[in-house]
């Protein structure tokens, strides 16, 4: 199949701290990718270079046809980030909602503002959406009103409402207490199996072997395994990656 | 009777008790400030009341002032509230406008915005705002410009307000979070759109309350402008006709009342607007 993300080369510093090194990664459309790792391994910054919320510093990344290379610049290039951003929605862990605006308000207002969608048909089109998240009886609700779980759900409708062609979530479920992270995390998986294309930088190791198509672990900027999860989770090659596997089966047998 | 005793007669908890004493003494303790304030302001008004006092051998005399002038001039002085609160509004208004561009300066990346923005705290900060009224009213004729007093009087208290007030926008600017940005870029949004969609809704409410503040602060110094004689609000009304028929101390009283119960009105209804704003829906 296709790729719909295609990264070439990419690296990024912060100062003089080489957190990317030299990333090549295919993503093709209607997969479920988990980029999971320790904390400091750069699966984060990597997501966040997808849409360009990091400016990566060498390399190029093709977002459903739109690619940005090095050689794009100024306007041109303020342009292509546009036009990647309309590709992609992001979920990030804090939720961001705009706390000024309700649960509707925050869903259409990046059709109506963004795309120059009227205004009637963003409501439906957000209705539908926060209906498939479970929402829509808060859609007049501030989101200081929801609950961690609820917010999140909320976020993954307004990117959804952007009809983007891949979803990148940032550990979704990391700013949750335990007792809201499985609501978030049906949600996904619903977006998941309806096809959505979706990149997630997670610590849940049960969504990554349930619902990913593929499991990338990341380890001080490069990418040091990259397989299904079955093969990951019975027979992992790196140490790393062994160390991490292991943890997570003791934390379940805790559990 | 039943076994089981109704929600009434059903004995106070500890937790109950402890909440309606602190309930109790808390009430206890306005009431008694109300008294005390009403004790002092009955004794400001005795003090003006022009009564002797018997003390034993020795007699006070209370201040004495004249009702007749207060009676013949209170509507000369009363007909300056209108100016006062005209004054007062446009300046906020220009006021709020020229501390939110300061702060955005003070934002900017590039250096002549964000030394213009510092450059103008600094210089109305750095002088005296009667300086910079009588600036507008007498210096500014020698150029051949020569302003009505109103719009004199409101550029100086709205120029010197809007450097004060430049740090409320810009702390109301850095109140609203990172993740605020980055979730409207992520939604395609230009940085105009998020500054004007998602950023200054967000600072501006944060900003409400302190320019309450400000506003009844600036009600007091529009006072200030009477000096240059142009503007015929509430002290320059009283200054007038005190000096006329020197009746200074009557006059005076008068428009100290006049401010007192004005910025008495704007506390009250700035408490009502920062209780709205706490309940949080918004």
């Amino acid at each position: 199949m296709n790729p719909i993300v295609t990264i070439s080369h990419l690296d990024k510093y912060f100062g003089r701290l080489h957190v990317l090194k030299n990333i090549s990664l295919e993503v093709p459309e209607r997969e479920v990718l988990c980029l999971i790792g320790r904390s400091g391994s750069g699966k984060s910054t990597l997501l966040r270079c997808i849409n360009f919320l990091e400016d990566p510093s060498h390399g190029s990344i093709e977002v459903a046809g739109v690619k940005v290379t090095e050689e794009n610049k100024g306007s041109s290039r303020r342009q292509l980030i546009h036009d990647v951003r309309l590709k992609t929605g992001m979920v990030f862990q804090e939720f961001n909602l705009f706390p000024h605006m309700t649960v509707l308000e925050n869903v259409i207002e990046g059709p109506v503002i963004v795309k120059g969608m009227e205004r009637k048909r963003a409501i439906e089109l957000a209705e539908s959406n926060l209906d498939r998240v479970g929402m829509l009886f808060k859609k007049d609700e501030y989101p200081m009103r929801l609950s961690g779980g609820q917010k999140q759900r909320v976020a993954i409708a307004r990117a959804l409402t952007m009809e983007p062609q891949v979803m990148l979530f940032d550990e979704p479920t990391s700013a949750l207490d335990p007792e809201l992270i499985g609501e978030v995390l049906s949600v996904m998986k619903k977006v998941a199996y309806e096809g959505m294309t979706m990149i997630v930088v997670t610590h849940e190791m049960g969504f990554a072997r349930d619902v990913a198509d593929r499991v990338i672990v990341m380890a001080e900027g490069e990418l040091i395994e990259d397989s299904k999860p079955e093969a990951l989770f019975s027979n992992p090659q790196d140490p790393r990656t062994k160390a991490l596997i292991e943890r997570y089966r003791s934390s379940e047998t805790n559990a | 009777m039943s076994l089981f005793s109704s929600k009434q007669d059903a004995p106070k908890t500890q937790a109950e008790l402890l909440f309606e004493a602190g309930l109790r003494r808390e009430f206890q303790f306005k009431a008694s400030v109300a008294a005390s304030w009403l004790v002092l302001l009955l004794f400001l008004v005795f003090l003006f009341s022009g009564q002797s006092l018997q003390i034993g051998s020795l007699t006070f005399k209370t201040i004495k002032i004249d009702s007749a002038f207060i009676m013949n001039e209170i509507d000369f002085i009363a007909a300056g509230l209108g100016e006062t609160i005209r004054i007062s509004i446009l300046s906020i208004f220009l006021a709020m406008a020229l501390a939110l561009l300061a702060a955005l300066g003070r934002l900017s990346t590039f250096p002549p915005i964000y030394a213009l923005s510092t450059f103008y705290v600094s210089l109305i900060r750095g002088t005296p705002l009667y300086l910079q009224i009588f600036f507008f009213f007498l210096a500014l004729p020698q150029l051949g410009i020569v302003l009505p007093g109103l719009i004199a009087g409101v550029l100086a208290l709205g120029l010197n307000y809007g450097a004060y007030m430049s740090e409320i926008f810009r702390a109301g600017l850095a109140s609203v979070g990172k993740g605020q940005r980055e979730a409207a870029a992520a939604l395609g949004m230009t940085p105009t759109q998020t500054m004007r969609r998602v950023v200054l809704p967000q600072a501006l409410r944060f900003a409400i309350p302190p320019v309450g503040n400000e506003f009844i602060a600036m009600t007091k110094d529009s006072a200030l402008v009477s000096a240059t004689g142009f503007v015929h609000e509430l002290m320059w009304r009283a200054t007038k006709v005190g000096r006329a028929q020197f009746h200074n101390l009557e006059a005076l009283i008068m428009a100290a009342i006049f401010y007192w119960v004005m910025t008495l009105g704007l506390s009250y209804l700035q408490g009502m607007i920062e209780k709205r704003l706490a309940k949080g829906d918004r």
